[in-house]
């Protein structure tokens, strides 16, 4: 499959496969820039070539969930009654005692620490006024996660002991997490109609694989002699499985619960785009469209509360710890079920206290004083960033240079000059031997001058293609072809390229921030210190509360939707670099040390090297991420596909909805099997 | 020890293969009808499958102490693993006390672990989720009894391998040594007639592993168990054993008594193993007497048959009186005893004087 086109005479045997596959894109994208004024099909896939995909889909899903919508309307039935009745134990117990209790687990998991932040966590949700709200969200979270957990643990199981199933399973899984959170929701809708169990039954869905791989892998991580003991113990398959392996496993496990938990809390949140219950998320989204930005903050706040001590409390789950005395446990609760006798005597209610209601105004005013006074600033760094930077990306130098802007007018002679620099800078590369990188320069000056969002079709098709052949050879050739060109075929090309504009521009900023700060965190313990709790933070925050801060100070538009990206984004990149620049091996830096090298060199000539791969892991998830919240901030303002999921949503258009939804996977899924393909390479390079 | 009360084998182990690989059987049945054992090796190898076991032909008789040996890759984990049936067998057949177990059913196969075998595992395979007792009331909870009796049997066989009080520790909380004190004494908890171990000892320091192989040894003594006993240590295998197996690529090249191995060994390759072993520690006098008595013995030391080499050596050296040692001058600096020096090499190995 892997074998390399006919050898040929001449310079081009010489040329590395990379070079070879630049020199071909290169061909292609003059070859669709010189031509494509002539020949517009060059440019834009001809309309009488693609196919009504959105209205088959919309017809044969809806078929589809026609025959089901009496069987999920009843099943929808069912799950609201749970639903509703953990919703009004949370919501009319006495808040005293639902503090004392959380309290109290806190205590039980981890001591006094945990029951610490139960306690503040849930105190400041009592004073901040949205405690019905916070309850409702926390009720379905409560309701939704045994569905997910359950879900996810028979899936894994099943997996683990059908090993046929494995593949299948592993892809069925990858398309679900690669399927942005919005595209579930509408064919959800249409199945099971407006309300708050759609979203139970979607952060279900979405909160399913995490566990459902964690379970798996650790079933698979189980030491084979203990598997063996077991057997020789003269258990039978199902003894074997839940007595020993199950248990043995339970660690990876619990970290599947916590990764299902932050799933659920975000899609929960999400969830509330569709309305019809008073959760904290649907105040979120309420305030945020009021521009009521203190009330959104705190609400906001509230919401990052919960995910703080759900994840902290799961993730301490997973870790060994020692037993806490449950007299201590019980004590706390007990005072907890005291004050709230006291509470209902005094008839005492939090929904009416808003103790932080001066908090918001604050904010707000401080966000309004704020903006206002340095309103010239704001606009500076927003404009600077859209005009010489995002703008030139999406739609190229030639358009996007303009007099009131730039202060001149592009013409060809700009071209002209433009072009011939990238070829002298190109040239020089490739003279000194660096063929690859000078190709790349040239094609990368052709893209910025025709604007990722215009590029023409052959060149990102093949462009693709050939980075799948760099990386892994034919097969993923045929996998990216055959996948870009049912976006093709769909009509949502256009779009698709929008997205993966502000994906692309967001990754390339992450990348750039994230290693950066990865590479600082990397050599100096006192960086670390300060960015690991700020990773920390960011990666519990959900998806949503992101929006808040940039709508607070860049309004509604494509910037802030670029930063809310990049500030989810950016993690993976940061963690992963560090990661990779620290865990090279003792005996590679004592070598590298006896033979003279320094500090730097050690890291430029044996760290990096050997963390490349590792780096390219975190560009990969830092992309994932990227696509994932490219769909969120469609609330906010983006164009492309994203906006035509949200869009569907509110029209529950469900051919459009799925199908974006794919097309948006698609990009994810592409852009993953290219980066792995380049991270397994450099690792089978580097022999690991 | 073992002759005169062996009855039927406990363990009989016929042409035994494993190859792994793709359809490794179909690929055996073919490459067997060709030619003899080597050459289907070499047409396994051809294939790109690999024979993990070749030919294997033992018995091991009731309460016989049967050690196979080899380096790692040999072909022994994956050889106790045939014999246990942990894993499939590509061809051959394995008889347990007279019993077919390549075609027990899983039923069968699931009473017979419950009741019959025991196994100890090199890194352990303790539960880390059970306590020290629960582990090794473990197979006794599969065998459906109450808890009470779980907890009284592992009190009993956690007693006999020294843990005493350390019953509801974790796993976690132990040390190498009490671990598989743990391991062994829950594959002792069912009473096993067939004991299989897995280089049991390996993964311990050199002195658990001789305080552990002592214990083990007296743990036979009274049990006498019929035992499979993996190893990688020559020296292990030669204090340990009744018959040893030495095993090279898959195959078993030499089995014997440890004294068969010592003197005879029948190629290179074992000789090249038990270089460094001291042989008068595992050789007899008879494997040394002369063909023919002499005319006249002045002295006589008591020699008796079965002494070993060593031993037979100390007592000669009993008849010489003390000598001078002298220093580089020319003086006499103190004087020596024969018997000290030849006491000096002997080592106390706890396994006695005696080879049978």
């Amino acid at each position: 499959m892997t074998s390399l086109p006919q050898e040929e005479t001449g310079p081009w045997r010489t040329l590395s496969r990379g070079a070879k596959a630049a020199l071909l894109v290169l061909a292609v994208g003059i070859t669709c820039r010189l031509l494509g004024a002539q020949f517009d099909w060059l440019v834009g896939w001809p309309d009488a070539l693609t196919v009504p995909m959105t209205d088959w889909v919309g017809a044969t899903v809806g078929w589809f969930l026609s025959v089901f919508k009496p069987l999920a309307r009843a099943f929808s039935q069912l799950l609201s009654y749970p639903m509703e009745w953990v919703g009004a134990a949370l919501r009319s117990a006495p808040w005293p005692l639902v503090v004392g209790a959380v309290t109290a687990i806190g205590w039980l998991i981890g001591g006094l620490r945990l029951a610490a932040l139960g306690f503040f966590g849930l105190g400041f949700v009592v004073i901040s006024g949205y405690w019905v709200e916070g309850m409702n969200t926390l009720a379905l979270v409560t309701v939704s996660v045994p569905l997910a957990a359950f879900l996810g643990m028979a899936i894994g199981i099943l997996a683990f002991e059908v090993p046929r199933l494995k593949g299948a399973v592993n892809g069925l899984l990858d398309v679900m997490q690669t399927v942005p959170a919005f595209a579930y929701l509408t064919p959800l809708i249409v199945l099971f109609g407006f309300g708050p169990v759609v979203g139970l039954i979607a952060s279900a869905i979405y909160a399913a694989p995490p566990m459902a791989r964690n379970v798996l892998l650790g079933l698979e991580r189980v030491d084979e002699e203990i598997r063996e003991a077991a057997v020789m113990s003269g258990g039978t398959r199902r003894q074997q499985l839940f007595l020993i392996e199950i248990p043995a496993a339970s660690q990876q496990i619990m970290v599947g619960f916590n990764q299902c938990l932050m799933a659920a809390l975000s899609m929960v949140i999400i969830a509330a785009v569709i309305g019809g219950f008073e959760d904290i998320g649907w105040e979120v989204l309420l305030t945020m469209r009021k521009a009521q930005f203190g009330p959104a903050f705190l609400a906001g706040s509230v919401i990052v509360v919960f995910a703080v001590v759900i994840d902290r409390m799961s993730a301490a789950l997973a870790e060994q710890r020692v037993a806490q005395s449950k007299r201590v446990a019980l004590a706390i609760f007990a005072v907890g079920a005291a004050v709230a006798l006291w509470s209902v005597l005094a008839n005492w209610n939090p929904s009416g206290v808003a103790m932080l209601d001066g908090l918001a105004q604050t904010v707000d005013t401080g966000v309004g004083t704020f903006t206002a006074s340095n309103g010239a600033t704001l606009d500076a760094v927003k404009n600077t960033s859209m005009f010489y930077g995002l703008l030139p990306l999406r739609i190229g130098l030639a358009d996007a240079v303009l007099p009131f802007t730039w202060g001149f007018k592009w013409t060809a002679v700009h071209t002209m000059v433009f072009f011939a620099v990238a070829a002298v800078i190109g040239g020089g590369l490739a003279l000194r031997g660096q063929v690859t990188a000078g190709v790349v320069v040239v094609i990368a000056a052709l893209f910025l001058e025709i604007g990722v969002a215009q590029a023409p079709w052959p060149l990102v098709v093949i462009g693709a293609a050939a980075l799948g052949w760099v990386a892994s050879g034919w097969s993923l050739v045929r996998l990216v072809v055959v996948l870009l060109g049912l976006i093709l075929l769909s009509g949502l090309w256009e779009r698709a390229l929008l997205s993966l504009y502000l994906s692309g521009a967001s990754v390339a900023a992450c990348a750039v921030v994230g290693g950066v700060l990865g590479f600082l965190s990397a050599t100096s313990a006192r960086v670390w210190a300060v960015v690991r709790p700020i990773c920390d933070m960011l990666q519990t925050i959900p998806m949503f509360v992101f929006l808040i801060p940039v709508l607070m100070f860049f309004q509604i538009g494509e910037f802030s939707a670029f930063l809310a990206i990049c500030m989810y984004a950016v993690v993976p990149m940061i963690r992963y670099t560090r990661q990779g620049l620290i865990s090279t091996p003792e005996d590679m830096i004592e070598a590298a040390t006896a033979s003279g090298a320094g500090k730097w060199q050690t890291m430029f000539e044996v760290r990096a090297p050997y963390a490349a791969p590792t780096i390219l892991l975190g560009l990969n998830q830092t992309i994932l991420y990227a696509f994932a919240m490219l769909v969120i901030a469609a609330l906010i303002g983006t164009t492309g596909l994203g906006q035509s999921i949200y869009l569907a949503l509110g029209q529950a258009d469900v051919g459009l909805g799925v199908t974006a939804g794919a097309a948006m996977a698609i990009l994810a899924l592409v852009a993953d099997r290219l980066v792995q393909g380049f991270a397994e390479e450099r690792r089978k390079a580097l022999g690991l | 020890m073992t002759e005169q009360n062996s009855t039927a084998p406990a363990i009989a182990v016929e042409d035994l293969w494993q190859v792994f690989g793709e359809n490794a059987a179909s690929a055996l049945r073919d490459a067997r009808g060709a030619g003899d054992d080597l050459a289907v090796v070499e047409t396994l190898k051809g294939k790109h499958l690999i024979p993990a076991v070749r030919a294997a032909n033992f018995e091991v008789k009731s309460g016989e102490l049967f050690v196979i040996m080899g380096l790692s890759g040999s072909g022994k984990s994956t050889l106790i693993r045939c014999i246990s049936r942990l894993i499939e067998p590509t061809a051959g057949s394995v008889h347990i006390d007279g019993e077919d177990i390549l075609k027990a059913s899983e039923k069968r196969l699931i009473d017979l672990r419950r009741n019959k075998l025991g196994m100890v595992f090199q890194h352990f395979g303790l539960f880390p989720h059970m306590t020290v007792a629960d582990n090794v009331g473990f197979p006794l909870k599969m065998q459906g009894a109450g808890k009470a009796e779980r907890r009284k049997r592992a009190f009993e066989v956690l007693d006999l391998v020294g843990l005493t009080g350390r019953e509801d520790a974790y796993p976690r909380n132990l040390s190498g040594g009490q671990r598989q004190r743990v391991g062994i004494a829950r594959s002792l908890a069912v009473n096993p007639d067939i004991w299989f171990l897995d280089e049991p000892f390996s993964a311990l320091d050199p002195l658990i592993r001789r305080q552990l192989q002592d214990e083990f040894l007296n743990i036979q003594a009274t049990l006498k168990k019929s035992i499979v006993f993996i190893t990688h240590d020559i020296q292990e295998a030669l204090k340990l054993a009744d018959r040893i197996a030495i095993m090279r690529d898959g195959e078993v090249v030499q089995i014997g008594t440890p004294e068969d191995i010592v003197l005879r060994p029948v190629d290179d390759y074992v000789r090249e193993f038990t270089r460094d072993v001291p042989k008068g520690r595992h050789a007899c006098v008879e494997s040394v007497m002369l063909d023919q008595v002499p005319e006249t013995m002045p002295d006589d030391p008591k020699l008796r048959v079965g002494m070993t080499l060593s031993t037979a050596l100390e007592k000669c050296m009993d008849l010489y009186e003390p000598v001078p040692v002298w220093d580089a001058a020319g003086n006499m600096v103190g004087a020596v005893h024969p018997a000290e020096l030849a006491a000096a090499l002997h080592v106390d190995d706890g396994t006695g004087t005696d080879c049978e």
